[in-house]
C-alpha cells in the first residue's frame, strides 16, 4: 500500500495507548461505583454524621496563680465571673438580635459589631465573647429568656480580682488582652485568643509562673448548637502562686501617706533588699481593666496629665537634690579629697568661678565639718568639695553607688537615669563641660537624673556599710551575687560610719531631717529639695505672687546599727524635703517599729 | 507562522468545549465553597481561564514538531529552574508559610510536567523497536530522574507522583518486557520501603496510615478524609442544593476550593452531579486518549498519550483521594480546582493534544 511508505507503522504503539485508556476507563467506572455506594447506599449513615458532626471546643480557662504579700495576704485573687458569647449561626433576625443584645447587656451596637468583626474568621457555630466580667444579676435577664435567644450563651470563667483595690497597683501591674499580632509573635507561649495576660508589674514579670494551663472540652453539638455529648475533656491547671516581699500594712500606710499628692514611697528590707512597700501616686484600680473591652475610663487614665499608670518609683526621673550630698561625701572621703574633720566656713554665700553661689540658709552655717554639713545640708561645703573633686570623680562615685544604671529590680520598664560627665556631654550635646556645671551637680542639680528606687538602693548600700542591696519583689528570689558582698572600692566601713554620723545628726540632732525622727528607733537620713525650674523663673513667679514649690526628698534607714528598713520618700512639688518628705518617712518608720514590737 | 483555514477546521471543537465546560463548572463550585472568604476566588479563576485559553491558542498556532525540536532547551531550562527553586525554597522555608512556599514550588514543577511530555516525544520519536532495550531504558530513566529527584527533594509528593505516572506511561508505550516490569516493581518496592523509613516526613507517613485507618486520628490528618466522605455521603442522590452544603458552608471541609472541590460538588449536587461531572470528564479523557489513532507520527502519539495520562492520572487520584481510596497527596482536580498554574499546565497539555490532532495530515 502506498500509505505505508508515507506513514510508518504505529499500530503497536496505538494499541498500547488504547489498552492503557481502557484500564483507566475501568478505574473511572470503579470510582463512580464507589460514589454510588457512599452517596446512595450509605447516605443515611453519612447524613447522620453530617448532622452530628459539629465538634465544638470550649476552653476551660485556667485561673491565674494568686499574688500574696510576705505574710500571705492575698493581693491578687480570682473570682467567678460571667461572660456572654454570641453564636452567629443561631441568629434568626440579625437586626432584631443585635437590638435585643444592646438592650439586655447595655453595650452599644458599634462596639458589638466591631467585636464580632474581630473574630469573623471563626466558624459560624463557634461562640464569640461579646461581654465579660458580669455578675450573676447582670446575666439573669438572659438566663430567664434562654429560649428566646438561642444565639446567646452564658458561661462562667475565672477572672482576676484585686481584693485590696488600688493597693500596690504599680507593683502588681494589670492585665490586658493580647492583640492577634502579639499572640502570633510568640507562639511558644500558647496564649489563647481573648486571654488576659500581664501587661505591667508583677503580673507581667512573672506571667509565665502565674499563667496556668487551659483545659478544654470537645463537645458535639447539633445544628442548633445543643450539646449532644462530650468527646474529650481536660481540666485546667491553675497557675502557681507568687509570694512577694511586700508588707501589705506598710504598703497601705505608704499609700495613705501619699493620698492627694504625686510622689513615691519606697520601703526596703535593709537585710535582704526585698521591697516592703512601693507606692506611686496617683494610682489606679487594676480591677477596672480586667475586661476584654476598653472602657472610657481607661482612655481617661492613659491621657491623664498626672500619668497615674506610670510607676514613678522606677520610671520617674528626678534630680536628687541634696540627697546627692551623700554621694559627694562618700566620694570626697573615699577618694581622699576631705577627711571627716576637714571644715569649710559657710557665710551664706560664696564666689566660685566668678559667680556668687548661695547657701539655702542665708545667714550662713558657720564652720562646718562633714557630719555637720550633712546634718545641715550646707551648700557651701559641697560647692567647695565639688570644685575639689571635679566632675569625673563625682561621676565615678555616683556610678559606684549605683546611679545612672538600672537597679535590676524585677519590674519591667525600669529607667536608668543619668550621671553627667565630660564625655557624656561631648557625645550628646557636642559641647565641652563647664566647671560651673560641676558646682550644680555637687548639690544634686544640673543634668543629674535618678529614679526613687536608685536612691532607695543607694541608701540601703549605705545602711549596709557598703554591701550592695538588690531591690526585688519576689520573696523566694535568690539574691544575685555573693550573700555578703564587699563594699565597692575605695569605700570602706569607716567612710560609711562618717557619713552615717551626719545622717543621724540630720534626724536626731536638730538637722534638716528631724521630721523623720522616731523615738527609740535611731533613724538616719538625708533630705533633699530639688528645684524644678531655674532660679530666675522661680523669682519671677514669686514676684507674681505664685508659690513655687520644689520636689521634696527624704531617704534614710533605721536603726543606725543593724538597720532593718530603708525608706525613700519623694513628694512632687512638696516643698522643702525637711518639711514634707521627712515627716512622711517618719510615719513609715514608726509603723514599721510598731510592727517589729508586735512580733 | 500563519494558521491555515483548513487547520482551524481541523480543531477538535468538541474537546475544547468539554474543557471549557469543566472549567466553568469549577468556577461555580469555587464560588460556592469560597464566597464566604475574602479574595473573590471565582473571579480570579475566571481570569486564569482567560489567560490559559490565550496560551492554548498560542500553543495551537505553532506546529508541535517545533516544540519537540526545542524540547532539549526546555529541559535544560527546567532543570535549572527546579534547582533554583529548591535552593530558594530552602532559604525561605523557615519564614514563609507552606501556602506561599507551595505557590513558589508549584510554578516550575507544573511547567516541568509539560516539558516531560515534549522531551519523551523527542526521545522516542525515532524509536521503532517493539520493546525497550536496557540501554535506552537507562537513558530514559536518567532523563526523567534528574527533574524527578529535584521535585521529590522539594518535597512535593503529589507532583512527583504525577511525574512518575507520566514517565511510566511513556515507558509502557515504548514497550516494557515482562522481565523489566518485574524489575521495576521490585525497585519500586525497595524505594518505597527505603523511602518510608528514611525520606518520608512524618506528615507524609501519617497520610498513608490515615488511608488505612482514617478514624485513628479524627482531628488530625484523618480529619480531611472523614469530613470529605461525610460531605459526599450526606449529599445523597440529589444533593443539598447549591450553597446549601453544611459541610462546605460551615467550613468543616479543608482546602475545599482547591483539592477538595469535588467534595463540594458531591455534597451540594449529590450523585446526579457527581455522575454528570464524571461522565463529562470521561468523555473529555476519551476524546483526548483516542486522538492517538489520529496522530500522524510517533512523536504525536507520545504527546497525546502522555498529555492525556497527565490529566487522567490527576483526575483519578483526586476523585479517589477525597473518598478515602488514595492517600491525601495534594493533587488537584484539573480544570475544576482553584489554582492558576495547575489550570495553565492542564490547558497547555490539552493544547498540545489539539495541536497534534489538527495537524494529522502530513502535507499541511
Amino acid at each position: 500500500m502506498p500509505e505505508d511508505r508515507i506513514y510508518e507503522d504505529l499500530t503497536i504503539v496505538r494499541r498500547r495507548a488504547n489498552v492503557v485508556f481502557w484500564i483507566l476507563a475501568a478505574l473511572v467506572f470503579f470510582a463512580l461505583a464507589f460514589y454510588w455506594k457512599i452517596q446512595i447506599l450509605e447516605h443515611q449513615k453519612y447524613a447522620g454524621m453530617a448532622e452530628a458532626n459539629r465538634i465544638r471546643m470550649r476552653v476551660l480557662a485556667a485561673p491565674r496563680g494568686l499574688i500574696r504579700d510576705r505574710k500571705g495576704v492575698i493581693l491578687a485573687d480570682n473570682r467567678a465571673s460571667f461572660k456572654v458569647s454570641l453564636i452567629r449561626e443561631n441568629i434568626k433576625d440579625q437586626a432584631a438580635s443585635y437590638a435585643a443584645i444592646t438592650r439586655l447587656l447595655g453595650i452599644d451596637e458599634p462596639t458589638l459589631r466591631s467585636r464580632i468583626d474581630l473574630h469573623k474568621d471563626l466558624q459560624l457555630f463557634e461562640p464569640i465573647v461579646i461581654v465579660d466580667g458580669l455578675g450573676p444579676d447582670d446575666v439573669a435577664p438572659i438566663e430567664s429568656r434562654r429560649l428566646e435567644f438561642p444565639e446567646l450563651v452564658v458561661e462562667t470563667e475565672p477572672q482576676r480580682y484585686y481584693p485590696q483595690g488600688t493597693l500596690a497597683a504599680h507593683v502588681l501591674g494589670y492585665l490586658q488582652e493580647q492583640t492577634p499580632e502579639e499572640i502570633r509573635a510568640r507562639p511558644e507561649r500558647k496564649i489563647r485568643v481573648g486571654e488576659m495576660v500581664g501587661k505591667t508589674g508583677v503580673e507581667r514579670q512573672y506571667d509565665d509562673i502565674l499563667r496556668g494551663e487551659d483545659g478544654a472540652v470537645y463537645e458535639v453539638v447539633d445544628s442548633l448548637g445543643r450539646v449532644q455529648g462530650e468527646k474529650a475533656h481536660s481540666n485546667p491547671i491553675q497557675g502557681q502562686d507568687v509570694l512577694l516581699t511586700i508588707d501589705q500594712r506598710l504598703q497601705a500606710e505608704a499609700e495613705k501617706a501619699l493620698e492627694g499628692r504625686e510622689g513615691v514611697i519606697i520601703a526596703l528590707d535593709a537585710g535582704t533588699g526585698g521591697i516592703l512597700a512601693l507606692a506611686s501616686s496617683p494610682t489606679y484600680d487594676p480591677n477596672r481593666f480586667i475586661t476584654r473591652f476598653t472602657p472610657d475610663e481607661w482612655r481617661l487614665l492613659m491621657n491623664d496629665a498626672l500619668s497615674p499608670l506610670e510607676n514613678r518609683a522606677i520610671r520617674g526621673l528626678y534630680a536628687p537634690g541634696s540627697i546627692f550630698k551623700l554621694v559627694m561625701s562618700l566620694g570626697g572621703l573615699g577618694f581622699g579629697f576631705v577627711t571627716p574633720e576637714t571644715s569649710v566656713y559657710c557665710s551664706g554665700s560664696t564666689e566660685i568661678y566668678g559667680a556668687v553661689r548661695h547657701c539655702w540658709f542665708a545667714p550662713g552655717h558657720g564652720s562646718m565639718d562633714l557630719a555637720n554639713a550633712i546634718k545641715n545640708s550646707c551648700n557651701i561645703y559641697f560647692y567647695t568639695l565639688g570644685r575639689r573633686m571635679g566632675i569625673e570623680k563625682i561621676a565615678e562615685a555616683a556610678s559606684l553607688l549605683g546611679l545612672g544604671k538600672a537597679t535590676g529590680v524585677d519590674l519591667i520598664g525600669e529607667k536608668e537615669g543619668l550621671v553627667p560627665s565630660e564625655e557624656w556631654k561631648m557625645k550628646t550635646l557636642k559641647t565641652p563641660w563647664y566647671p560651673g556645671e560641676t558646682i550644680s551637680v555637687a548639690i544634686g542639680q544640673g543634668q543629674l537624673q535618678v529614679t526613687p528606687l536608685q536612691i532607695a538602693a543607694m541608701t540601703a548600700l549605705i545602711a549596709r556599710r557598703g554591701a550592695p542591696a538588690h531591690p526585688h519583689l519576689l520573696k523566694d528570689a535568690v539574691a544575685p551575687g555573693p550573700a555578703d558582698p564587699a563594699a565597692p572600692q575605695p569605700f570602706n566601713k569607716t567612710t560609711f560610719e562618717a557619713i552615717i554620723a551626719g545622717m543621724w545628726k540630720s534626724v536626731n540632732d536638730g538637722g534638716t531631717g528631724q521630721g523623720a525622727r522616731v523615738a527609740d528607733f535611731d533613724v538616719c537620713g538625708k533630705t533633699g529639695s530639688t528645684q524644678t525650674m531655674s532660679r530666675e523663673s522661680a523669682a519671677r513667679l514669686a514676684q507674681a505672687g505664685r508659690e513655687t514649690k520644689t520636689h521634696s526628698w527624704f531617704s534614710g534607714f533605721a536603726p543606725r546599727d543593724g538597720s532593718r528598713i530603708v525608706v525613700t520618700v519623694l513628694v512632687e512639688f512638696g516643698g522643702g524635703g525637711g518639711a514634707t518628705a521627712a515627716p512622711v518617712a517618719g510615719r513609715i518608720f514608726e509603723m514599721f517599729r510598731q510592727e517589729l514590737q508586735e512580733k | 507562522m500563519m494558521i491555515d483555514r483548513r487547520l482551524i477546521q481541523e480543531i477538535d471543537w468538541i474537546l475544547l468545549g468539554l474543557i471549557l465546560l469543566q472549567s466553568l463548572v469549577g468556577v461555580v463550585f469555587i464560588y460556592s465553597s469560597s464566597h464566604v472568604l475574602p479574595g473573590a476566588y471565582h473571579v480570579r479563576q475566571l481570569i486564569w481561564i482567560g489567560i490559559s485559553l490565550l496560551v492554548l491558542i498560542l500553543v495551537l498556532v505553532i506546529d508541535y514538531k517545533f516544540f519537540v525540536s526545542l524540547s532539549v532547551y526546555f529541559y535544560g531550562l527546567m532543570v535549572v529552574l527546579l534547582a533554583a527553586t529548591l535552593g530558594f525554597a530552602r532559604l525561605v522555608a523557615g519564614t514563609k508559610s507552606w501556602i506561599t512556599l507551595g505557590l513558589m514550588q508549584l510554578q516550575p514543577s507544573e511547567l516541568a510536567k509539560i516539558v516531560m511530555i515534549l522531551i519523551f516525544a523527542r526521545f522516542f520519536a525515532e524509536y521503532k523497536r517493539p520493546y525497550l532495550t536496557t540501554r535506552v531504558t537507562l537513558w530514559a530513566l536518567l532523563v526523567a530522574g534528574v527533574p524527578l529527584l529535584l521535585i521529590i527533594a522539594q518535597p512535593d509528593l503529589g507532583t512527583a507522583m504525577t511525574f512518575v505516572a507520566v514517565i511510566g506511561g511513556a515507558f509502557i508505550l515504548a514497550g516494557l518486557r515482562r522481565k523489566a516490569i518485574v524489575l521495576f516493581v521490585l525497585a519500586a518496592l525497595l524505594v518505597g520501603v527505603g523511602g518510608w523509613t528514611i525520606a518520608l516526613k512524618d506528615y507524609q507517613k501519617k497520610r498513608v496510615t490515615t488511608l488505612i485507618n482514617p478514624a485513628g486520628d479524627p482531628r488530625g490528618s484523618g480529619y480531611q478524609v472523614i469530613q470529605s466522605k461525610i460531605a459526599i455521603g450526606s449529599g445523597g442522590f440529589a444533593g443539598k442544593g447549591f450553597l446549601k452544603g453544611s459541610q462546605s458552608q460551615l467550613r468543616f471541609l479543608p482546602a475545599r476550593h482547591t483539592d477538595f472541590i469535588f467534595s463540594v460538588i458531591g455534597e451540594e449536587t449529590g450523585f446526579i452531579g457527581v455522575f454528570i461531572v464524571i461522565v463529562l470528564y470521561f468523555a473529555l479523557l476519551a476524546r483526548m486518549f483516542l486522538s492517538v489513532n489520529k496522530a500522524r507520527d510517533r512523536a504525536g502519539i507520545y504527546i497525546i498519550f502522555t498529555a492525556s495520562l497527565l490529566i487522567a492520572f490527576q483526575f483519578l487520584v483526586n476523585i479517589l483521594m477525597i473518598i478515602g481510596l488514595f492517600p491525601v497527596v495534594g493533587i488537584t482536580l484539573p480544570f475544576l480546582s482553584y489554582g492558576g498554574s495547575s489550570l495553565l499546565a492542564s490547558y497547555v497539555a490539552c493544547g498540545l493534544v489539539l495541536n497534534v490532532k489538527m495537524r494529522r495530515f502530513a502535507n499541511v
